[in-house]
């Protein structure tokens, strides 16, 4: 039987590498009308002067709804099995991170020095994400990335067991997460009523900073990235006691 | 230098596909999302590189070691 | 140019042979990253050939890269991230309800208790 299931094997792999592999190695020239155009328009269609935010916040704000929905269903699934796996095993040590105060002294390499380290990390670490979300529009970075990074500052602060905060709360994060969907939705139907399309920029007057609507949508996106993962990753390390 | 650090890439890829221990190849996936945020600095798109920085090498490795950790962490039987 | 592209075909048709040939299950969720990583790179790679500064718009850029490539990029990095967590979850429970990581050994178990 070895040898039958090795000859479908490479017989797959070579009908992936026949269909594949042309596509990888042709070296037709890139078309360049795309970046002209948005070196001469991007800036006055939508306020940024960072072009890949204005692409997937102003032009294509779309598809960033459907990657929200996908990272929620996602993350939904996996706290639903999670759950589960949780409920059946309560009395392992396995879901536990740290290590048990009464299992210490006969451990010698398990130091205080993980805590320490996160719990004094953890607000800088945060505020860098509060920023890299904030100056999206002019400098790279934007909501995803300043959503994750304020995910892992919030793993940090529940690494560290000095400090219990209400930031480490799985019930405060998921509530969190819930109220910034609904406004992302609220915020892309709202163009419809201000006469601008459907995720149309509905404060286009001319006041000082015209780059509103994305700072807005970068600040919700970044919430919203953020504290699902928060979510999950603190339910991944056992500390979701009032779930 | 692209080629110095694709060839190190697939290097850890080919390596992380046929340790032995699982968390080994956790560690090589986590270095592959390194070196790819590098290479992406390098070919002047700073927004994919911070977004592969902190979800690869930060995320990703931390959903890898829950999974290892409850269940095995070697390969019981043949890979 | 060329050998940067059969670098990145050969990382794609390994990652290829980990989801098809791999017997542990979470081998093949490491050779769904690897799938990942080989379109990033890609992409990224076809879309700075056309100019040589990044794309954020100061004073006095001249030919900036391709932006559209990037922006598509970090769909499918935030996509890869969750397809993962959520297939992880998944063998995870396959493993507690049949106690093996080996493909092989879960179908005989699952069939067996029909």
């Amino acid at each position: 039987m070895k040898k039958l299931e090795l000859i479908k094997i490479v017989i797959t792999v070579l009908l992936c590498a026949l269909l594949v592999v042309p596509i990888i190695l042709s070296n037709h020239s890139w078309p360049t009308q795309a970046r002209d155009y948005l070196f001469d328009n991007a800036r006055s269609d939508t306020g940024a002067t960072n072009t890949v935010s204005a692409i997937y916040l102003g032009y294509r704000a779309m598809d960033t709804l459907g990657e929200t929905l996908v990272l929620l269903v996602s993350v939904t699934g996996t706290m639903a099995i999670l759950v589960k796996l949780g409920k059946e095993q309560s009395d392992e040590e396995a879901t536990s991170f740290s290590l048990a105060p009464e299992k210490r002294p006969t451990n010698r390499l398990r130091t205080h020095l993980l805590e320490t380290v996160a719990s004094k990390l953890g607000p800088i670490v945060l505020l860098f994400g509060f920023y890299v979300m904030l100056y999206g529009h002019i400098s790279p970075g934007g909501g995803f990335q300043g959503g994750v990074i304020v995910a892992s500052a919030i793993v940090f602060l529940a690494l560290g067991t000095e400090v219990k905060s209400k930031l480490t709360n799985t019930l405060v994060l998921s509530r969190i997460e819930a109220l910034s969907f609904l406004v992302l939705i609220l915020a892309s139907i709202s163009g419809v009523f201000f006469e601008s399309g459907f995720f149309g920029n509905p404060i286009k007057s001319a006041s000082s900073l015209s780059a509103n609507f994305i700072i807005l949508l970068n600040i919700i996106i970044g919430l919203k990235v953020g504290t699902s993962i928060a979510v999950m990753c603190i339910a991944m390390m056992g500390g979701s006691h009032d779930h | 230098m692209n080629m110095l650090l694709l060839s190190l890439i697939l290097a850890l890829g080919i390596y992380a596909l046929l340790s032995r221990d699982l968390l080994h190849s956790v560690i090589a996936l986590s270095a592959i999302s390194m070196l790819s945020a590098l290479l992406f600095t390098i070919l002047r798109a700073p927004d994919v590189a911070i977004t592969e920085a902190a979800v690869g090498a930060g995320v990703s490795t931390v959903i890898f070691v829950w999974a290892i950790r409850h269940t095995q962490r070697r390969d019981k039987e043949e890979s | 140019m060329i050998i940067e592209r059969i670098l990145i075909a050969l990382l794609f048709l390994s990652g290829f042979t980990a989801i098809v040939g791999m017997r542990n299950i979470i081998r093949k969720v490491f050779g769904l990253n690897l799938l990942n990583a080989a379109v990033l790179l890609l992409f990224i790679l076809e879309g700075s050939r056309i100019g040589n500064q990044a794309p954020i718009l100061d004073e006095g850029i001249t030919t900036m890269v391709d932006p559209i490539p990037q922006a598509l990029m970090l769909t499918a990095i935030v996509i890869g991230v969750c397809v993962t967590a959520l297939s992880l979850a998944l063998a995870v429970r396959l493993y507690r309800a049949t106690g093996s990581l080996d493909i092989q050994v879960i179908t005989e178990r699952l069939k067996s208790e029909h």
